[in-house]
């Protein structure tokens, strides 16, 4: 080491000054160590050459400086800038312009609000109001359909729970049917919240060693079922993880999406540890006979490419007094929906009576969704 | 000299007393504020449902298109649906006009009826056809007892073996419910998904299979 008093390596990635030629990482002074293949090229010049050939250009620009940090002449530059202008005069020049349409000035208008519209968590309830209103007059006239949204707010004292029982349920997947019709799912990537695991009996719960995709005749011996989807977590990490803050805890325990804040960035998807979220990496399409026209702003209307999406416990069914599409749609009474917080509730008796138990209890996501046996 | 120490000390004292008080307060007053104010999920349906004062959301609108009757069992007290307004040819007498024991014997000026009924419900040691019906009586049903129970409350013939399960459907783990979560409760009670007649239920192909999956798993 040429320095004596050191006591550490320090590797000389960008630094003005230059390693000395006599000091080597590998600690030989003399010889060869393979690690310079020529004498008369620099320390420097050999990272230069060889992050070059792995990454090139990139490496200079960094996230914004890759956008915007871009060689131009003033041609290419004012093209831009033109193309980018006549955008924005666009909307604001329909919405103030005496000859175009009053359809054309009002679709504009809507637009514009949607673009600027804020964080649906923080709105009040006029706001909230004024949002489902645009998107319903939005989807009337692209469409010439009327849908209803709603934009109600969580009940005072109601904690929303269920409960899932293993021992009933025989893999029909009547519910995940019934899912992906309530909740206007992607038909072209097949999305669908739920999933219905076969499992091999007395085994456990082993996901390695069950299939969530079978097509024989069900029951099959031997084996049992059970299904997940996002359990609506009381401590849920997939909140804590959003960077825009587009997804949280509502006060009757639902976690929802605005999907209008949702930047993409999946985030919530790798942090959940039930697999309970779906991105929409293609633009999402339903047939229009298919739309469930009864839509809630945080459950079922319509999402667009690149936003995160998951079981909202059919928060437009919940909130006025429904089950959920998959309860309602199970042949066997496996699933089980209701009030935590009412005690003569049926949930209720089923969590002090059976014995009930949580995925990955450990974790302390404590879900809202519990399995028990007969 | 001494006073004005003693009065320094209880003063020191008193002061941090004071302090502890602040500090135990504080502690108190940040948990209190911070949004889990609960350990558990179990310690926040305990701790809210005490201040528990039932909810607007009614699910009445969604089963007033069903004919119900209220039902107490124990310490549930529910709705299920009527059930002799649903079965085709009741009254039974209207056909049944004399005991079974009479009708049988002279076969041949009666019309063959319930040709469809094949009993494949426990075996024939255990039951058979007047385990559950009267012939006397075929308006109602019987206990082993011989106790007359209500068409519309068959559930209570069911109980007699299937105790467990009665037990579950009462409380609501067994079963399925109508209308929605919201009270009031409405359950379909036993006949309704099971035919007492043949109770075993038929396995059948999934409802749905995603190719998508399929394609992504090759």
């Amino acid at each position: 080491m040429g320095d004596s008093t050191k006591k550490w390596f320090s590797l000389n990635l960008n630094s003005k000054e230059k390693q000395s030629s006599d000091s080597c990482g590998c600690g030989k002074t003399t010889g060869g160590c393979n690690s310079h293949t020529e004498d008369s090229i620099s320390d420097d010049a050999f990272m230069e050459a060889a992050v070059n050939a792995s990454i090139g250009e990139e490496r200079h620009k960094d996230g914004f400086e890759q956008v915007f940090d871009v060689k131009m002449d003033r041609r290419s530059a004012f093209k831009k800038l033109t193309a980018s202008l006549m955008i924005g005069a666009g909307a604001v020049s329909t919405s103030c312009s005496m000859i175009a349409g009053e359809e054309t000035k009002e679709k504009a208008q809507i637009d514009w609000e949607e673009q600027f519209k804020g964080n649906y968590k923080l709105m009040s309830n006029e706001e909230k109001k004024g949002t489902v209103d645009r998107l319903v007059r939005s989807y009337q006239m692209r469409t010439g359909k009327n849908i209803s949204m709603s934009s109600k707010n969580a009940e005072e004292d109601v904690l929303f729970g269920y409960a899932f029982n293993i021992s009933k349920c025989q893999g029909y997947m009547d519910c995940v049917n019934a899912c992906v019709e309530e909740n206007n799912q992607d038909r072209n990537s097949e999305m669908q919240y739920i999933r219905i695991h076969e499992m091999k009996d007395g085994k456990g719960f082993n996901f390695n060693e069950a299939d969530d995709n079978y097509y024989h005749e069900v029951p099959a011996e031997g084996h049992f079922y059970m299904g997940t989807q996002c359990f609506h977590c009381d401590n849920p990490p997939c909140v804590e993880v959003c960077p825009v803050q587009a997804t949280w805890r509502e006060d009757d325990g639902l976690v929802v999406v605005d999907y209008d804040w949702c930047v993409g960035c999946r985030y919530c998807m790798a942090a959940c540890p039930y697999d309970g979220r779906r991105f929409n990496w293609s633009k999402p399409e339903v047939p229009e006979a298919e739309v469930n026209k009864n839509q809630h702003y945080l459950g079922n209307r319509l999402r667009k490419k690149g936003v995160m999406e998951k079981c909202t416990f059919c928060v437009q069914r919940s909130r006025e007094g429904k089950n959920p599409a998959c309860v309602e749609a199970c042949p066997t009474g496996a699933r089980i929906f209701g009030n935590l917080l009412d005690p003569e509730s049926t949930i209720r008796w089923v969590l002090e009576n059976k014995k009930v138990f949580r995925l990955k209890e450990d974790l302390g996501t404590e879900p809202k969704f519990w399995y028990f046996m007969d | 000299m001494g006073t004005l120490k003693e009065i320094m000390m209880s003063k020191y004292i008193l002061s941090t007393k004071y302090w502890a008080l602040i500090l135990c307060v504080s502690t108190l007053f940040s948990c209190k504020n911070h949004e889990d104010e609960y350990h558990n999920i179990n310690d926040k349906i305990e701790a809210k449902s005490k201040e528990y004062n039932g909810t607007s959301i009614t699910s009445d609108k969604y089963i007033d298109h069903i004919k119900t009757m209220e039902i107490t069992e124990g310490d549930h007290t529910f709705l299920i649906p009527e059930r002799k307004s649903q079965i085709q040819s009741y009254n039974c007498t209207e056909c049944h006009t004399k005991p079974l024991t009479e009708m049988q014997k002279n076969n041949e000026s009666y019309k063959k009826a319930h040709w469809n009924v094949n009993l494949n419900h426990a075996n024939a040691n255990t039951m058979n056809c007047i385990t559950c019906h009267n012939g006397n009586d075929m308006d109602n049903l019987h206990s082993l007892t011989g106790n007359q129970i209500d068409f519309n409350k068959s559930y209570i013939l069911c109980s007699q073996c299937h105790t467990k399960q009665f037990d579950d459907w009462k409380g609501g783990a067994h079963g399925k419910r109508i209308g929605g979560w919201a009270p009031p409760r409405a359950s379909l009670t036993c006949v309704n998904c099971h035919n007492p007649h043949k109770p075993h239920i038929e396995s059948k192909w999934p409802a749905r299979f995603n190719t998508q999956t399929e394609k992504e798993r090759k």
